[in-house]
């Protein structure tokens, strides 16, 4: 069975303003405002118009950050439905 | 000024200070929290949210009148539309409506469309807006 693969909107889509730690996203697809943490931001970045499953996402993010979870995977999956739930990723 | 620097190798390209640890969070801790519409937004941004018919998903394809993605071309089906609804239009569609600029025999078919959003499909977070009580 493939990975299922998740795709973020244009960062253009995205307005962003970091707040003391958070960041604040307004969505202008959806017209919606999240609050969000890290790694939202950072997955959000890693998949803005370039599709990828769990691995590629790490894959990518690996080349800027390392992890301290040993659960990777399982992490990135979780932080994954979050978003999709918020209407920030969609599965491609 | 420069300070000693023994650890760097010679010709790599990559400042390895510069790396930082991403957390990436329990599994079961939630790293977003969406703002209600009804909460911190007019009116007006709602309406003006977008749905695009069909998503990118499913660029290209036909809408049958149960609102399904259908393959293009296929006959009862209504063709894609040319630019995303506005929530405004959505809202029109889902009232039974024709909003101008839009095919009254292929209205039926885009509601459809609109009612089988689910989350994580594009213009889902905005049908959703629509449904608010606010």
């Amino acid at each position: 069975m493939a990975a299922l693969r998740y795709i973020a909107d244009a960062e253009d889509d995205v307005r962003a303003v970091a707040l003391d730690g958070l960041t604040l996203l307004y969505h202008a697809p959806s017209g919606t405002t999240h609050i969000v943490a890290s790694p939202a931001p950072e997955i959000l970045a890693a998949l803005s118009e370039k599709p990828a499953d769990i691995a590629e996402l790490l894959a990518r993010l690996a080349t800027h950050f390392d992890f301290e979870d040993d659960a990777a995977a399982e992490a990135i999956g979780a932080r994954l439905v979050e978003l999709e739930a918020a209407g920030l990723v969609r599965r491609a | 000024m420069s300070g000693p620097d023994d650890s760097k190798a010679a010709g790599d390209g990559f400042v390895a200070s510069r790396r930082t640890v991403l957390a990436l969070g329990a599994i079961a801790a939630s790293t977003v929290v969406t703002v209600r519409p009804a909460l911190a937004q007019t009116a007006g941004s709602v309406m003006a949210c977008q749905i695009p018919v069909p998503g990118p998903q499913a660029a290209g394809s036909y809408i049958a009148q149960d609102g399904s993605a259908v393959a293009a071309g296929t006959p009862g089906a209504a063709p894609p539309l040319s630019r995303p609804l506005t929530g405004e239009e959505a809202k029109v569609l889902l009232r039974g409506s024709t909003p101008p600029g839009v095919d009254p025999g292929a209205a039926q078919a885009y509601a459809n469309y609109i009612r089988r959003l689910q989350a994580g499909m594009s213009g889902f977070t905005c049908y959703a807006s629509l449904q608010m009580p606010r």
